[in-house]
């Protein structure tokens, strides 16, 4: 046991002996873990879906009570009655929705709320709230409303409130999952800092570049610990990480990649780290005659088999967007959000501040018929709203939408776009209501007109397309199916409308990595099958991977719509825009500063990237 | 539908009547309610008015606004004087449109009684104008705590209201999300039948949130020490302050005024 300053033995914050747990008596959630953190150490638990992640999350906050064996906080037994109090002060917890962990409806009194159930007194709850709010980036918002806020915001909200609790250890179940790229962000640098300050940092996540920032990473398979080591050590098992549906981060798919062409680069997590390794591989290949001989080859196979890029099919326009302006503030608040958000604009850290409602201004571009068109922006960038006008839910203030020529303003416009677009909304499960899955996706059918077998006809093909096996579920009550079924069910629901034009809104959102490449892959199949797709995300890997156009968004104007390639090349304007450059550009940008004569254009995922070193360690050039 | 939520929907401001004690406020609320009901001629409404005037001039709440918070209720207060139009009889009969007959009298009540009623709202929104529904919730539970002895949970009500007036909006907000969805899957066009086939295919899924909302929330909760109100504190305690008494005085004096008023015919 380690000593503090005084020569005491402190105990650990976190120790778990042999704990095991079931929800329902017979299948474990958690089998026999074994798991002890220090205090100061900032540990990721990683895993698929019923890993058993989130149970141990619980157990940590005594929330959950082992079956068998024991866990303890500091050294106090979660087990006994009289140490949940004194274990929950010290350990905070984060829970994945904000919208379920906030109780007041006021800024300052949600953030009060733990303060006030631990009896301190109201001067320093004050005192607290004041800080908690300057941590988190929302000074002086402290008398706004909860409801007003963003997804992000309400997080930063969160956290707040547990922050005020001054707690020791920190655990975060899956708190990013439902924030934009600059909130992550935002959020990863807090919780570095308060680690720096000494706090115990426990992260639930799925996102590896979270993960390779820990200073530990824990992974657990089928309730039992399956791998607990450095990032370092963890994140670069390729095979371990595939078998729990989790991708390793980019540095550990390049060097995965680059083996593939012959480069042998010893993997690792940390991009810089990486980019010199592979830079000195690059040197050592160059130097070698035969070396580069053998390289060239290996490009020109490689190159063979490369698909050939969609070639820019330029279409009819099926949605057109004609100088749109819409807003959603009556003109006097329109004038105080102008003034309170003139006061914000100088904090771009977090992200936006909580005015920063951004309406459509001026927003001008068409999606083409056949196309898979990527909409990226950052929270409250106007994305939504865009989606609503495809659709006839909303007019434009000016302007207009037209849908296959169409005006959408009035009612018979607003018709027949509902009848050739199709929008599945964020979270689109919450939706469903019908007592069987058939019912319900058959509802956009009938209401359409169909007799009731025609409906359920054109329910069942949905069903197939989305890949799900109508013949095993359609019986079935939509709320038995797991996450990931139950959005493919609701995407077949808006799919059985038949529409030409199939919207998304963040539909990866939520979903662990294996449901989203698999839901990505059923996008990619709709839109080869004649299907155009209209995605919007802000998770730039994907818009990169999947997408023949992207339009990027920046506080309500179109800033950019183009090719992935025309995209990512100008980064700059990414960076103002709140969005990220695909980790593969990135990692490209570091390799190339460290003298590789890469030839300057976008790489948008690994493989053409080792493709593009490989190249330029034949050419055997070194600038 | 705005129209109904404006009614009484906090005013922000500093003035004294806000930062009256929350309890002062609706206690005081309840007692003008009693002594406006003593008023029974022109000169108690004119007390009334001055009162009611004062007040706001005191919340410096501006007569637009004021005005605009009212303007729903007016319906009630239409409703009311209308029914007295035709009901009180007496004196000289001035109109008669079949079984209908109007009065002197009648006039007279309908008048009276709208003046009455629109002055007594006038006073119960200024409370809701000048108060935060947290404080409101809590002055609530503060007033009830000494029922608690006898049985009253007057802690878990006030969460209760709390917890609710939090999440009225967001229950509002994913109704409305939950409506655009199927919506855009074709539902309610056409006539009334299609509508009210509508209906389960927006409850279903709000009852199903909400019930997720709870289940997260009360872990939520427990997660950050909530144990009900035993050693709880507040970041706002309720105090009262000379101010309270202050708004006493000024309270008996109208009272006064009103019974003296009344009681002078």
């Amino acid at each position: 046991m380690p000593v503090n300053a005084a020569g005491e033995a402190v105990p650990p914050a976190v120790s778990c002996r042999d704990v095991s747990f079931s929800y329902d008596g017979e299948t474990r959630a958690l089998d026999g873990v074994d798991l002890t953190i220090a205090a100061g150490e900032f540990v990721c638990l990683l895993g698929g879906n019923g890993s058993g992640k989130s149970t141990l999350a619980r157990h940590l906050n005594a929330l959950l009570v082992p079956d068998t064996g024991t866990v303890t906080i500091e050294g106090r037994d979660t087990a006994r009655p009289e140490n949940i109090l004194p274990i929950r002060a010290c350990t905070g917890m984060v829970f994945q929705n904000p919208d379920d962990q906030l109780v007041a409806s006021l800024i300052e009194g949600d953030i009060a709320f733990g303060p006030e159930n631990l009896g301190i007194e109201s001067a320093e709850i004050a005192k607290r709230v004041e800080a908690a709010l300057g941590e988190v980036g929302l000074q002086g918002f402290g008398t706004r409303e909860v409801q007003a806020l963003s997804g992000g915001q309400k997080q930063r909200v969160a956290i707040a409130g547990i922050l005020a609790m001054q707690p020791r250890i920190l655990v975060l179940d899956e708190a990013t999952s439902m924030l934009d790229p600059r909130g992550r962000r935002g959020l990863m640098r807090l919780l570095r800092e308060l680690n720096e300050g000494g706090m115990t940092i426990i992260m639930i996540t799925h996102l590896m570049e979270e993960a390779a920032e820990a200073s530990r990473v824990v992974l657990l398979e089928q309730g039992r610990i399956a791998a607990d080591g450095t990032p370092e050590e963890v994140l670069t098992q390729t095979e371990l990480l595939a078998h729990q549906h989790l991708e390793p981060p980019c540095p550990v798919r390049l060097a995965a990649a680059l083996a593939h062409v012959g480069i042998e680069v010893v993997p690792t997590v940390d991009e810089a780290r990486a980019a010199s390794s592979i830079a000195d591989a690059v040197r050592r290949h160059a130097r070698s005659q035969d070396e580069r001989q053998r390289l060239m080859l290996a490009v020109a196979a490689a190159q063979d088999k490369a698909v050939p890029c969609a070639s820019a099919r330029r279409a009819e326009a099926v949605i057109a967007f004609e100088h749109v302006f819409y807003s959603y503030l009556d003109r006097a608040r329109k004038r105080r959000h102008a003034r309170a958000h003139a006061a914000t604009r100088g904090d771009r850290a977090w992200g936006s501040g909580p005015d920063a409602v951004w309406a459509l201004e001026d927003v001008s571009f068409e999606v083409y018929a056949g196309e898979f068109l990527g909409i990226a922006g950052h929270t409250g960038s106007g994305k939504s709203t865009l989606i609503q006008l495809m659709n006839g839910l909303i007019t434009p203030e000016r302007g207009c939408v037209r849908v296959d020529g169409i005006s959408c303003a009035d009612r018979a416009g607003a018709e027949h776009a509902r009848q050739r677009v199709g929008v599945v909304f964020q979270y689109p499960e919450h939706q469903l209501f019908a007592p069987t899955v058939l019912d319900d996706v058959a509802f956009g059918p009938r209401n359409l007109g169909c007799t009731e077998r025609a409906a359920h006809e054109r329910a069942r093909h949905a069903l197939e397309l989305v890949g799900i096996d109508a013949a095993r579920i359609e019986r079935m009550s939509p709320f038995e199916l797991s996450g990931g079924q139950q959005r493919r069910v609701a995407i077949a629901g808006v799919i059985a409308m038949e529409p030409q034009v199939l919207v998304l809104d963040e539909p990866t959102a939520g979903l662990d990595p294996a449901s989203r490449r698999d839901l990505l892959g059923l996008l990619d199949e709709l839109n080869e099958a004649g299907t155009t797709i209209v995605m919007v995300s802000h998770g730039m890997e994907d818009l990169a991977a999947h997408c023949t156009r992207i339009a990027v968004l920046r506080e309500g104007c179109v800033a950019s719509v183009g090719t992935p390639d025309d995209i990512f090349s100008g980064a700059c304007d990414l960076a103002a825009s709140g969005l990220d450059m695909p980790a593969a550009q990135r990692m490209a940008r570091r390799i190339a500063e460290r003298g590789v004569a890469l030839e300057r254009r976008v790489y948008l995922e690994e493989q053409s990237l080792a493709r593009g070193i490989a190249a330029a360690c034949a050419e055997g050039v070194d600038a | 539908m705005g129209g109904i939520f404006s009614f009484g929907s906090y005013y922000p401001g500093t003035s004294l009547l806000h930062r009256l004690d929350p309890r002062t406020k609706l206690l005081g609320g309840l007692a003008f309610i009693v002594l406006v009901l003593t008023a029974h001629d022109l000169a108690g409404l004119v007390v009334v008015l001055a009162f009611v005037s004062f007040a706001y001039a005191l919340a410096r709440i501006p007569v637009r606004e004021a005005l605009a918070s009212l303007a729903p209720l007016m319906v009630i207060v239409v409703l009311a004087s209308v029914l007295n139009l035709f009901v009180i009889q007496g004196g000289a009969v001035l109109l008669r449109i079949g079984p209908l007959v109007v009065s002197e009298g009648g006039v007279w009540s309908c008048v009276f009684v709208a003046a009455r009623l629109a002055l007594m709202m006038a006073g119960m929104s200024l409370v809701t104008l000048t108060t935060q529904t947290l404080d409101l919730t809590e002055a609530l539970e503060r007033l009830l705590a000494p029922l608690a002895r006898v049985g009253v949970p007057a802690h878990e009500i006030g969460m209760i209201m709390g917890i609710a007036l939090r999440f009225m909006p967001q229950f509002a907000s994913e109704l409305m999300s939950i409506y655009r969805a199927q919506v855009s899957r074709g539902a309610g066009a056409g006539g009334a039948l299609a509508r009210a086939r509508m209906l389960p295919a927006l409850m279903v899924p709000l009852f199903t949130s909400v019930f997720r909302h709870a289940e997260t929330l009360a872990c939520a909760m427990d997660a950050r020490c909530y144990h009900g109100g035993v050693g709880r504190t507040r970041l706002h305690p309720l105090r009262f302050t000379r101010l309270d008494a202050a708004a006493l005085v000024v309270l008996v004096l109208f009272a006064a005024c009103l019974i003296g008023v009344n009681t002078l015919r």
